[in-house]
């Protein structure tokens, strides 16, 4: 491996800007970092290049552990944004000036930079200065000056961010070929996700400091992990929909046969469907694909190759849209079309249409959508206008919906609503909470959160869970709720007794366990910590120590539920109750 | 509609273009004529007189008043000091601006303030709290008696109060020229292997030096005019601690007015030939940039 990033962590103010990143890239790969801008992208590659600090982590090069090496000592090249040439220095006295600090002889000096030179097209430009070049020119000697030293792993910190269209295609064929010529491993950052489509071997995602996922551009593509994934690479539809034993279920349209999970039940999923799966024709019988619902033409837009139409689904079925490439609150359905499919079937705003899809990806998240619940509708209103509940909703992009239950919380009360529970299910904090709770999961929710009224988005989310039938689902979810909150995560192991009780070393065991199927299952990095004496009394306990924390608590048995837990319900932060009974 | 709008956009374009020239010349010939009059009036007419005094009485009394020893005496003293101070305060001003422009740290902006204190300070002041420091009955006096140092009234205190007077020209200068150009070439110096030293020598520093040079001239212009403050701390002591301005006033003074406006003449070719570097560097500096 060249690079290896282990659990790096950069702090600034107290803030994790990098968050837990690990990674390995391979000999002679071409990464690309890709990110919006504060995703901590650049400040990574700054890490790599030894130009900042980091808090925790290790960082080795050819397997070489440059934690603690001066940035100078780690044999990178690094290529800035604005070139950063030495400006009264002659382009050939740019390019030498690393083998100038190494002392090497001044034929040896001329003879590596005229090969650098041709590598990168600017033979005859020696004598030049950076001013008299132009953009693309100047980013050519600032590579040619990071690769003169051999560096072992060269940095592109978006490179081509100052260039214009044109030659920035023409800079990033250049660096391709040269990147593949010396076998040099690179790691490009950017926030362009065309350019990293055309450049990678792979690519890593990251956002709020950390990495979220990575793989093959078309693997990233086709088959996303995350709804940020999902959003940020290329532009997506988000569609809620129904996993049941036929297939999953858009409204009321079997749009896919199921890749069965053993042994779940129906429950609610997040579908990616991307604007040039979605097919449009005149009426029902006109698809070649599946059917999804009638639709209206809101909008055309002729962009060259491609239309870019804007759908607005039939009211009675829109309920499902989620989000869509431009996270706009409208339902409206992205649709984009090749000339050959303009040609098959012209389409006019007002125009009313059928709507087919020909691929659906499901996201493998367990979060789908808010429900916010309460025995009466303002209750319920008042709750889904919950400030942390809506940053949570936003960000995910999905929706919070309410349903009113009168007789919620009372233990022989049946249930309003003839639909089963689908999504999170929200309840708010406080006395009485406890019994909503226990009500609600016995009638078949199964992730409960109890929010608090002026809950904060949280800097720490503590994962404990009551019985093993649960740990797949707590981490599962956890994992979710961190890729969407800058929050540090940590395991909370209790083992009944004291420290010199024999529970010890099987607590100890239990938490290397979970961190490392934290780590492999869902790529999230936890702290962990080791805790005695009663399971309730401890989380109550650690909960209650600081402000801006949120337990993620797993349980089997609703045995006894609102008398153990009822008080952590009633606190100032905000519970996620994952509840997995054995089937 | 829009037609109308056409029409007359039309007409007021065949009528106003000519009218906005006309009174466009008038109020461009006022404002130039006026700052060239007041130019003339406020500076180029006392200076002329500086050297039609000094040559009043022919250029063979022109050049005698400078075989003077006491004259000489100033001019080397002028000299020794702008030499002395210019150098110290150099090094501290790279000092100060590197430190404000690349770091973060307490008390930053009492830093930037205080660099900014000699501007605000009558120079009379600034030469009085060296006097005060220590002069026989300042707070180091007794000691320096004890110990037969003299800094007031010698060599010692006219550097210092001129240093005090001059050390905000160049961190003044450098410090917003560092900070606009940031720190990307000294980290692209540094991930090619050069250490501390050889970044600061051959990155920083000549990426800074025609904000440095400038610095610097302003810096000497003001060490060799200082009056003010180096008048405070002197004592006017004749062919020893007499600068060239408070020589100039002492030969005034004395009704030799040729003697006087030859220093000050020399004085003011001092000035001019500062303005003409600065010109210099300037136009080199904007070429190279």
């Amino acid at each position: 491996m060249s690079i290896v990033l282990d659990q790096v962590t950069k702090l600034y103010a107290g803030v994790p800007v990098v968050n837990d990143v690990s990674l390995d890239i391979g000999d002679g790969e071409f990464f690309v970092l890709l990110g919006p801008s504060g995703s901590g992208k650049s400040t990574l590659l700054r890490s790599i290049a030894g130009l900042s600090g980091i808090d925790h982590g290790r960082i080795a090069l050819h397997g070489r552990d440059v934690t603690h090496v001066a940035a100078r000592k780690r044999g990178v090249g690094l290529v800035f944004q604005n070139y950063a040439l030495f400006q009264h220095m002659t382009v050939a006295e740019n390019i030498e000036f690393a083998l100038r600090v190494r002392r090497m002889r001044a034929r040896a000096r001329r003879q590596r930079r005229q090969e650098l030179l041709r590598l990168v097209a600017l033979e005859g430009m020696d004598e030049r200065l950076p001013a008299q070049l132009s953009g693309g020119q100047q980013q050519r000697v600032a590579v040619a000056r990071a690769l003169a030293h051999k560096p072992e792993v060269l940095l592109l910190d978006e490179p081509f961010g100052a260039l214009d269209a044109k030659i920035r295609e023409e800079l990033r064929r250049t660096i391709r070929q040269v990147q593949r010529e010396l076998g040099i491993t690179t790691v490009l950052v950017t926030h362009d996700q065309e350019e990293a489509f055309a450049m990678a071997d792979r690519i890593g995602i990251m956002n709020l400091g950390r990495l979220l996922e990575m793989g093959a551009p078309h693997e990233l593509y086709s088959s996303p992990a995350t709804r940020f994934v999902a959003t940020f690479l290329g532009a997506a539809n988000l569609i809620l929909a129904r996993r049941t034993p036929d297939g999953i279920l858009i409204g009321a349209t079997t749009v896919a046969s199921a890749e069965r999970a053993s042994g779940e039940r129906e429950n609610e999923v997040v579908t990616v469907v991307r604007p040039e799966e979605v097919e449009v024709a005149a009426d029902r019988a006109g698809l070649s694909s599946g059917y999804l619902a009638a639709g209206i033409v809101d909008e055309v837009v002729f962009t060259g190759a491609l239309e870019r139409l804007r759908l607005r689904l039939d009211p009675a079925q829109h309920g499902s849209l989620l989000a869509f490439g431009d996270g706009g609150g409208n339902a409206s359905l992205q649709v984009t079309r090749t000339q050959h499919e303009q040609r098959g079937f012209e389409v006019r705003p007002g125009q009313a249409v059928a709507i087919g899809v020909r691929r659906v990806h499901v996201l493998p998240t367990p979060l789908s959508s808010f429900t916010a619940c309460a025995s009466s509708a303002v209750d319920a209103e008042a709750l889904s206008r919950q400030p942390l509940l809506t940053e949570l909703a936003a960000r995910m992009k999905t929706r919070i919906g309410t349903r009113t239950e009168p007789q919620l919380g009372l233990p022989e009360g049946p249930c309003q609503g003839s639909d089963t529970f689908v999504g999170t299910i929200v309840v708010a904090s406080g006395p009485r909470c406890a019994q909503e709770a226990d009500w609600l999961l016995r009638r078949g929710a199964r992730d409960l959160l109890a929010l608090p009224r002026d809950a904060q988005a949280p800097q720490r989310v503590l994962i404990h869970w009551v019985g093993e039938a649960a740990r797949g689902a707590t981490l599962a979810i956890s994992a979710s709720v961190l890729r969407h909150v800058p929050a540090e995560a940590v395991y909370l192991g209790i083992v009944a007794g004291d420290a010199a009780s024999p529970g010890h070393g099987h607590g100890m065991r239990e938490l290397l366990d979970a961190r490392s199927e934290a780590q492999m299952a869902h790529g999230l990095d936890m702290r962990t910590e080791l805790h005695f004496g009663d399971g309730e009394q401890q989380l109550a306990r650690r909960l209650a120590e600081a402000p801006g924390q949120m337990l993620i608590l797993g349980v089997t048995d609703l045995q006894d539920f609102a008398r153990r837990f009822g008080g952590l319900l009633e606190g100032e932060s905000p519970v996620l109750i994952v509840h997995r009974g054995s089937p | 509609m829009s037609r109308a709008v056409m029409a007359g956009h039309a007409a007021g374009e065949t009528s106003r273009p000519g009218q906005r020239t006309w009174a466009h010349a008038i109020v461009r010939w006022f404002f130039i004529t006026t700052s060239l009059l007041f130019i003339a009036a406020v500076l180029l007419a006392p200076l002329a007189t500086v050297f039609v005094m000094a040559l009043s009485k022919g250029i063979e009394a022109y050049l005698h008043s400078f075989a003077d020893p006491d004259t000489l005496a100033a001019i080397r003293l002028t000299l020794i000091t702008a030499g002395v101070v210019v150098p110290i305060n150099t090094v501290f001003g790279l000092a100060a601006a590197w430190s404000i422009a690349k770091f973060e740290f307490r008390g930053k902006s009492v830093l930037i303030t205080l660099i900014d204190l000699p501007l605000a300070i009558s120079p009379v002041i600034s030469g009085m709290i060296f006097v005060l420091l220590f002069g026989l009955h300042g707070w180091f006096g007794v000691w320096l008696q004890e110990h037969d140092l003299s800094i007031i009234f010698a060599l010692p205190g006219i550097m210092l109060a001129t240093m005090f007077v001059t050390f905000p020209y160049v961190a003044r200068e450098l410090i917003p020229l560092m900070q606009q150009l940031g720190n990307n070439e000294e980290e692209a110096a540094i991930t090619l292997g050069a250490g501390g030293w050889m970044t600061f020598f051959r990155v920083t520093l000549p990426k800074v030096r025609w904000g440095l040079v400038y610095g610097m001239v302003l810096c000497n212009a003001r060490a060799m005019g200082e009056f003010g403050a180096v008048s405070v701390v002197s004592g006017h002591i004749r062919g020893l601690t007499n600068t060239m301005p408070l020589h100039i006033e002492i030969l005034y003074n004395e009704y030799n007015f040729v003697g006087a406006f030859a220093v000050a003449s020399l004085l003011t070719l001092l000035a001019a030939l500062t303005l003409v570097i600065k010109t210099l560097v300037e136009r080199t500096g904007y070429r190279r940039r």
